[in-house]
């Protein structure tokens, strides 16, 4: 075991971190270039000679296609070509995932996502037309002149309305195009018996993940190769992606992933406008490139959570949970290609951290008229412990329980590891409670508990309210994409070349991995370098997406670092004659356990022995990390405005490699969770378009001003499921943070209708939520 | 998105800006900070022929005070106003008041005030404020100079009394007295975000009474407006009696909200009440007492 990482873990738990104190300590090896302008991002790359495409998108949300005509856009100077789907019938059409149950064969069946619109436009800012131009500004001159009429047909924005089938997107299918379910179907007995049944509808309002690069693909052929450089989180899967869509062996195509300005889920898969690229560069033997830009993207990248969910919590009058039941209708976007059955993973995770006996949940996924649905941050987690968490507050306010005590008397207890739970999970392991208490601890809750009751007798005072939010989510992956390749290399020069198959799209991979393995192996961290994210130098890969890269492809470099230690040792012990047994291994170097010959150094015996390298594919457990998030919010009631005071987020994810690093991602997830909360929503007006004329004016996310007091702590439990004992990070805040605020709004304003406060608490929500109270 | 073509004019002399933008029968637009104009141009919402930079133009960046009056030429960034000794009296402080709820710095230190009057947004700060001010915008055109009082100024959104071939020189707002009071408040969803509803209150006071009361909204209507009607339920009452009131008829006989997302009409006038009451007692709290 790492004791480094374990003791610098250790020392940080307990710790408060303030954003100041954060500041101060974080520095990670890939910073220095990345904030001076050093990075270099796919939109850096000078190609001579690349052309860059442009996509003339519809403006309508939903309509038949009736003519696309690109002859004028050709006729501008410096446009290259422009083409819609009836002047290129070889154009391949967009592939369903085979990832991880993510899309479905029944799902995809009947339903083809042309690259092009050919005869139906389902989303708005689908492509009808793509023009290529010597740069940027000219190939928008080209788009410009394409003349497109499309016939508008009624669109359905809202899972709920589309799964009435009034307006359906594919006419012979009907707009649902996948269900499942976890757990079994609860009997009325269940509900009429019970001392209290609490219902409640969510909306889970659809976000934008909004890195801050948003998508690039630049593909350049070289003889009877392709090499593409995207910001990727999964370069294996882009590569294998795109040569299926060819019609190549993986071999020809090469894919690299430079610095990537991040991703929170949504640069993990394929898109029409990647496959459009990649058919252009060869089309024209010339190197193509999109990079999207913000109003792009904000238009036709994927969109994380977009549930309407209906919840029914049943306990005894001692607060015991008997039941709970979590209906979903799930908004897939236009097509269920990339992730339409990804809302299964609400259902999965339905039953959170109590030991309710009877848990059942369902899925509808419904086809809409907005862009495709996709993991983001979180990617289904979130859903369910939203939906679980403000259910248990309601519940609390109807039994008249302190929330954090009904919570108590529900946990999975620590010695029922590994509990599988009625919707077919096994958690690994996990201290709920512990987790509960120390975020109360940390917050202060009985001293807050005491300022509401102050304010509540005081007219004058502002009301205020405290939330809880306890969590369980998974990382690491699902079936299938739980693997990860790393291998380690020793050269003569005594560097360390370590190669994994994940791929960092802000992570700090440069930083974590190099000191880990430099750990691992005894040597000094400036001795090991990381070569990741390009398919030639690493043989395979899955990628970096469900708070994986530590859990996973760390075991993999872990194992690597112990396979080569053991070969060392056997090649030492063969050229010094001795069993391998007298050969010890330490900080670097093979030496005879009895001294006689002097220790050899790892380059020293590349030297002597020949080339060395050990190579690992490993298989991880899901993890199951987990925590509490507390908020304490203020609510001014005239105008809806939500303060929040403080937010505490405890998060267990087990052994960690780089504290600080796991800091950064705790805070940025708690930040995004927030965004969720109060901020982010997509307004769409009757003809289903988004309003976002303005961009990010219009779609607002949280900025330095807006985030409150953070303090972070972790209480720590290893997972057994793997060597590292590491389990994911980097999500948790999506995923426990919204319900903590949400909850407190609602605590504040002593709300017994949870329906009334649908995210985001926008000021108008809050203020009608306010009014509602005063008049009850 | 990039901008489209156009062709551009960097004029050195305010004779010379005038001569370019005669430029009969194409679409001309001027430039000094960009704040919007830039933003328009990249999402081809404008796509001008003709981009007259008045940036090299001398003399438009003085701010003089003299007569009573500040007169704010077209070159003035809103980041001068950050300062509440800028511009002497309560003026300067209700300019720097307001001066940071203007977007965030990089783009204060390109913007101006007069740009703002000249693109007309009805959330605009200087306009809320120029209307409660009754300030008065200068312009220069092929037919000379002229002044144009600011209540005869906003026409609609966006939309001003400039004639084609004009450029805006400066804006005059008058000192206030010591006897005033200012307040401005703003109600918006992020620090990043437009206001929802933004009051500017001038309030002169004299023994505990409201002598003069100016009221300018900001994103209440589909133009800046004056509350005209809330300031006579306001003079001549004493100080802090008429506040809520006053901010409910506001609410309801000056300001004529729109609806927009997560802001519905009812909301707003809610918003303009209690913003209006808020902002009354914010400026009756710096009144000399």
């Amino acid at each position: 075991m790492s004791l480094l990482c374990i003791e610098s873990a250790a020392e940080y738990c307990g710790r408060e971190l303030t954003w100041g104190n954060l500041m101060r300590q974080w520095t990670r090896r890939e910073d220095e270039r990345l904030l001076t302008g050093g990075g270099r991002y796919v939109a850096d790359m000078a190609v001579p000679g690349c052309l860059d495409a442009v996509f003339v998108r519809s403006e309508v949300a939903h309509g038949v296609l009736r003519e696309v005509d690109c002859a004028a856009a050709r006729e501008v100077a410096g446009v290259a070509g422009a083409w819609s789907a009836a002047d290129v019938p070889d154009l391949p059409d967009t592939p369903y995932t085979l990832m991880a149950r993510l899309a479905t064969e029944e799902a995809v069946a009947g339903r083809e996502w042309p690259v092009l619109v050919k005869d139906r436009v389902r989303y708005p800012g689908e492509a009808v037309a793509v023009v290529v131009g010597e740069d940027r500004y000219r190939a928008e001159d080209g788009a410009a002149e394409v003349v497109v009429r499309i016939d508008p047909l009624p669109a359905v924005v809202t899972p709920s309305a589309a799964a009435e089938d009034s307006v359906r997107l594919f006419d012979d299918l009907s707009n649902i195009a996948f269900e499942g379910e976890t757990g079994e179907p609860i009997e009325d007995a269940v509900w009429r018996d019970a001392a209290a049944v609490v219902e409640a509808r969510y909306r889970q309002q659809l976000l934008m993940p909004t890195p801050m690069e948003c998508r690039t693909i630049l593909a350049l052929p070289e003889g009877d190769r392709l090499t593409v450089w995207s910001g990727h989180q999964a370069p294996h899967r882009l590569r294998a992606e795109l040569a299926a869509v060819l019609g190549w062996p993986v071999d020809r195509v090469r894919v690299i992933v430079p610095d990537t300005g991040g991703a929170f889920g949504s640069k993990s898969a394929i898109f029409p406008e990647y496959v459009a690229v990649a058919y252009l560069a060869l089309k024209l033997r010339r190197p193509v490139r999109w990079i999207e830009d913000r109003m792009e993207s904000m238009l036709t990248a994927t969109r994380g959570r977009g549930q309407d969910q209906r919840v029914r919590l049943a306990a005894d009058a001692d607060g015991h949970l008997l039941a709970y039941e979590l209906a979903i209708d799930a908004d897939v976007g236009a097509y269920p290609h990339l992730a339409g059955a990804m809302p299964l993973q609400t259902a999965r995770m339905a039953t959170g951290v109590y030991r309710t006996p009877r848990v059942h949940a369902t899925v509808r996924s419904v086809l809409t008229n907005t862009m495709v649905t996709y993991p983001y941050r979180g990617a289904g987690r979130p859903e369910a412990t939203i939906a679980l968490e403000r259910t248990m507050d309601a519940l609390a306010r109807r039994l008249r329980l302190d929330p954090a005590e009904l919570r108590r008397r529900n946990f999975v207890a620590p010695e029922s590891f590994p509990y599988r739970t009625p919707t077919g999970r096994v958690y690994d392991s996990g201290d709920y409670a512990a987790a509960l208490e120390l975020a109360l601890e940390t917050l202060d809750y009985a001293g807050w508990r005491t300022e509401q009751s102050r304010r509540r007798h005081d007219p004058a005072a502002l009301p205020l309210g405290i939330g809880l939010s306890c969590y369980v989510e998974r990382s690491g992956g699902e079936a299938g994409v739980l693997h990860e390749y790393g291998s380690v290399e020793a050269h003569e020069d005594g560097t360390i070349v370590a190669r994994c198959g994940s791929a960092s799209s802000g992570q700090g991979h440069e930083t974590t991995f190099p000191a880990f393995v430099a750990r691992e192996l005894g040597v000094d961290q400036r001795r090991v370098r990381l070569v990741e994210g390009d398919t030639d130098e690493v043989p395979d890969g899955v990628g970096s997406f469900a708070s994986r890269s530590a859990q996973v492809a760390g075991a993999a470099l872990r194992q690597a670092c112990g396979m080569l230690i053991e070969e060392a040792r056997v090649r030492a012990a063969e050229l010094w004659e001795l069993p391998v047994a007298e050969v010890v291994w330490s900080d670097g170097t093979v030496s005879p356990r009895t001294g006689g010959t002097a220790a050899m150094d790892l380059g020293e015996l590349v030297k002597a022995t020949g080339p060395l390298q050990a190579e690992n594919r490993y298989e991880s457990g899901m993890g199951f990390p987990f925590g509490t998030h507390a908020a304490v919010a203020e609510v001014d009631p005239e105008l809806g405005t939500v303060h929040v005071l403080r937010l505490v987020a405890v998060d267990d994810c087990g052994v960690v490699l780089n504290p600080m690093l796991v800091k950064g991602q705790a805070f940025g997830s708690a930040v995004q969770g927030l965004g969720q909360a109060l901020y982010e929503g997509i307004p769409f007006d009757d003809d289903g378009l988004p309003r976002l004329a303005h961009g990010l004016l219009d779609y607002l996310v949280p900025t330095a001003a807006e985030i409150p007091p953070i303090t972070l702590k972790e209480t720590y439990t290893p997972t057994p499921n793997t060597p590292l004992g590491a389990k994911g990070a980097g999500e948790s805040g999506c995923i426990g943070t919204p319900a903590a605020i949400v909850n407190a709004v609602a605590d504040a304003l002593r709300l017994t209708d949870a329906d009334v406060l649908q995210m985001p608490l926008t000021p108008d929500v809050v203020w009608r939520a306010a009014n509602l109270r005063e008049a009850g | 998105m990039k901008l489209a073509a156009f062709d551009y004019a960097a004029p050195r002399t305010v004779p010379e800006a005038v001569a370019v933008l005669a430029d009969g029968g194409r679409d001309v637009r001027v430039l000094a900070g960009g704040q919007s104009l830039l933003l328009e141009m990249r999402l081809h919402r404008l796509s001008p022929d003709l981009v007259v930079d008045i940036n090299g133009v001398g003399g438009l960046d003085r701010l003089d005070v003299n007569d009573g009056t500040a007169e704010v030429g077209a070159l003035v960034r809103h980041d001068v106003f950050d300062s509440p000794r800028a511009v002497p009296g309560p003026l300067g402080t209700l300019l720097a008041l307001a001066a940071p709820n203007i977007a965030h710095p990089p783009i204060r230190a390109r913007g101006t005030m007069v740009g703002s009057l000249a693109w007309a947004h009805p959330a605009s700060e200087w306009c809320a404020i120029a209307m409660a001010l009754d300030a008065v915008i200068r312009l220069r055109g092929p037919e000379g100079v002229r002044e144009v009082p600011v209540r005869d100024w906003f026409l609609g959104p966006f939309t001003t009394a400039r004639r084609p071939g004009e450029l805006l020189l400066s804006v005059r707002l008058p000192l206030l007295d010591a006897h005033t009071g200012v307040g401005f408040l703003e109600h918006r969803r992020t620090h990043f975000s437009f206001a929802q509803v933004g009051v500017a209150v001038a309030l002169a006071v004299r023994d505990g009474v409201v002598e003069e009361a100016r009221i300018g909204l900001a994103n209440c209507a589909d133009r800046p407006v004056r509350a005209y009607a809330a300031e006579r339920e306001l003079n001549g009452t004493e100080v802090g009696h008429s506040f809520v009131r006053a901010g409910r008829v506001a609410a309801e006989q000056d300001a004529a909200p729109l609806a927009e997302p997560y802001a519905d009409v009812e909301y707003r006038r809610q918003v303009i009440a209690v913003l209006v009451a808020r902002t009354l007692r914010q400026a009756a709290e710096g009144a000399p007492q």
